[in-house]
């Protein structure tokens, strides 16, 4: 009984010692097990153990993936962030500064109000008139339209927040609010002629704007320009001035950098607002420094005269004979004021001498005088200049171009260009002798300069042009303390076909300092009266006395010291000081 | 033996929570530091509009026109002119000892003529 006892409970019990061990500290049982299951068990364990613990994984990676965070990959994490950082830009038209960082021009972030369809407005009469007082200068009837229609019209463009404040107040749902960008130039006419202007939707429609629309479209880094807000401005209040004085129709003025063909000031008289943005009339709209084609008259004696010494068919020494009028076949050349005497090379600069021009040139050439204009870049558009509206000089053809061309040429008759050529045409005369291709913008891609005369050549033309400005013609633009060297040009303007006496365009070419002329500054007047001149209509009497009056002005901005001797410094201390 | 099971197990399990338990309390920072991130963005989009307007407004108000009326109106000061600008050996009283008759030739009464030579020191 004991026995089967101890049978009974040996199946369900174990005693000490008659288990067996199998691996790991696993436990079976060996009374109904045979060897045969107990190896199958071992080795299906591990199977078992690899399942469970890739589940586990599964889980835990789940877990761990879901907890960062919903959605997010983690490889492309860091990208996120870095999206995340980036400010965008308030607006989407870059501005454009000039040389100093001063903008011209910008954008401003404002809001249009539109009308939806929908829902739809109980009273738009009484609407309209709450709408009317809040934009006054938006008219009712006009509104009220609107408002009866409800097909998404714009009731009014770039609200003020205080507008944009009034109307929300109404809580009208009808009325939306449109993110818009409002473009906007703070200096008003000051760069009306370069900016240009857009139209309502921000598209450039002239000037820069136009020219430059893809670049400041594209990337919303500002447009750096190589003008100068304050020189612009004092070059902008001289022309004003000289309108005014010598009641002129209009007046230009192109200051440059001879060593790079930057543009530093470029003025239109009369201008124009293009904050508002009403066409005041062609003459306004109208860029005379770009798109004003004319004949120059006696600064083409510059060009000239370097021809001549570049030829080397003259010399500076040589006289040529100006007793008196030139006759060749179909014009006679005569002289204003004429000297009526065998002038030197200098001389013929300093009176202006037709007849000496027009025999230069007749020594010189046709062929090698077209050649030499050509290069000036006479013949063409200046089309990779950055502002929009640009001229084609009129260059009269190889086949008529005659000897009577030859002389008028000479003298600037009979080739008509816009005062952009001609100012880019003269820095190559005085600057050693390179061509530099105008440009408005900084780090801008025009073509690369060239040279046209010979750096001798350059340098022989400076004492001439000095000597037209100590004792010549611009006598008048002969300022204290800086060495000017200029040359000024009268032409008959053109009506009807035939040359008109006291209907001028006056010019005067120059630039500054002397002893190596970094700036050069061309002022063009058109119709310049004569009545506070003594009846003078002359480039003496009233562009260069403008350019000399521009040059005093503006050399001490640009930082060109003075050439005052010590004795006159303390001269002008003294007097300081007795103010 | 036992133990060393139980052990592991319970590592796993300890393991297991503290992970999940890290990685909500991870997700719910991440969560609140994007929440920040927005909300600077947002204060920078509006900080930078401003910036926008005020630089507009800043280019308005240094409009050399308006500059030159409120310059002849309040400070009387005109543009730099040519014999304004000297060189400093100009001067006088540097080479020459500033004898009276050169304060006197200079227009200058003392007072001004130690200030001027006090800031030539300096």
């Amino acid at each position: 009984m004991l026995e089967a006892n101890i049978s009974k409970k040996s199946k369900s019990y174990l005693l000490s010692g008659r288990e067996k061990k199998v691996s790991g500290g696993q436990i079976f049982f060996t009374e109904n097990l045979d060897s045969q299951s107990i190896l199958t068990c071992k080795q299906r364990m591990p199977y078992a153990i690899a399942a469970f613990l890739l589940c586990y994984l599964i889980i835990v990676v789940k877990i761990f993936y879901a907890c960062l965070s919903s959605g997010i990959v983690i490889s492309g994490f860091e990208d996120i962030n870095r999206e995340n950082i980036t400010v965008i830009a308030p607006v989407s038209r870059a501005d454009i500064v000039d040389i100093n960082g001063t903008i011209i021009a910008t954008s401003l972030p404002t809001v249009n109000l539109q009308v939806a369809p929908k829902p739809k407005i109980k009273d738009p009469e009484k609407l309209a008139q709450k709408l009317a007082y809040i934009f006054p200068d938006e008219d009712y009837e006009t509104i009220l339209k609107k408002l009866k229609k409800q097909r998404y019209n714009d009731i009014k463009r770039n609200l003020s927040p205080a507008q944009q404040a009034a109307v929300n107040n109404l809580g009208i749902p009808a009325l939306e609010f449109v993110k818009s960008q409002a473009r906007i130039y703070p200096h008003d006419n000051l760069f009306s002629h370069i900016i240009g202007y857009t139209d309502i939707d921000n598209f450039g429609i002239s000037g820069i704007e136009k020219s430059m629309h893809n670049r400041l479209t594209q990337s919303t880094k500002a447009l750096q320009l190589t003008i100068n807000t304050t020189v612009q401005d004092t070059i902008r209040e001289e022309l004003g001035k000289a309108i005014v004085k010598y009641k002129a129709l209009g007046a230009t003025a192109i200051l440059m950098d001879t060593t790079n063909g930057e543009v530093i000031s470029m003025v239109s008289l009369p201008d124009y607002n293009p904050n508002i943005k009403i066409p005041v009339g062609d003459r306004a709209m109208f860029n005379f420094a770009t798109q004003g084609v004319y004949e120059a008259g006696s600064v083409f004696k510059t060009f000239n005269t370097a021809l001549g010494l570049e030829s080397k068919k003259i010399k500076v020494s040589d006289k040529f004979d100006a007793t008196e009028p030139l006759k060749l076949k179909g014009i006679t050349v005569s002289d204003y004021r004429g000297e009526n005497r065998w002038l030197s090379v200098g001389e013929i600069l300093i009176h202006s001498s037709n007849i000496g021009s027009a025999q230069i040139i007749l020594r010189v050439g046709k062929e090698k005088q077209r050649e030499f204009l050509l290069n000036l870049g006479f013949s063409e558009k200046l089309s990779e200049f950055e502002v929009y509206e640009k001229a084609k000089p009129l260059f009269p053809a190889q086949k008529d171009w005659h000897e009577h061309t030859m002389a008028a040429v000479s003298y600037g008759y009979s080739l008509s260009a816009t005062p952009l050529h001609i100012i880019s045409a003269f820095n190559a005369m005085i600057n050693g002798g390179i061509y530099y291709y105008p440009t408005i913008i900084k780090s801008s891609n025009v073509p690369s300069p060239r040279r046209v005369i010979s750096e001798n050549t350059s340098k022989k033309m400076i004492p001439l042009l000095r000597d037209v400005v100590v004792k010549g013609s611009a006598k008048s633009a002969n300022i204290d303390g800086y060495q000017v060297i200029g040359k000024t040009g009268t032409a008959n303007k053109l009506v009807n076909g035939r040359y008109v006496q006291k209907k001028v365009m006056t010019s005067f070419l120059s630039a500054f300092p002397a002893d190596s002329p970094k700036y050069s500054l061309l002022v063009v007047l058109d119709e310049p009266k004569g009545d506070d001149t003594f009846g003078f209509v002359t480039s003496g009497w009233n562009a260069a006395p403008t350019g000399g009056n521009i040059i005093k002005a503006i050399a001490p901005q640009l930082n060109i010291p003075a050439d005052f001797t010590l004795d006159e410094q303390r001269k002008h201390i003294k007097a300081s000081f007795e103010k | 033996m036992i133990n060393t099971k139980a052990a592991i197990s319970i590592l796993w399990t300890t393991l297991t929570c503290v992970v999940i338990f890290g990685s909500f309390i991870l997700k719910n920072q991440v969560h609140e530091l994007e929440n920040e991130l927005s909300r600077i963005n947002k204060e920078i989009q509006s900080d930078a509009q401003n910036i926008q307007v005020l630089k507009a407004q800043w280019s308005q108000l240094n409009n050399p026109q308006r500059l030159r009326k409120l310059a002849s109106e309040h400070i009387f000061l005109n543009n730099v002119r040519a014999e304004q600008i000297i060189n400093y050996s100009a001067l006088p009283f540097r080479y020459e000892k500033a004898s009276d008759k050169n304060v006197a030739i200079a227009g200058i009464n003392k007072k001004q003529y130690k200030q001027l030579v006090r800031a030539e020191r300096e």
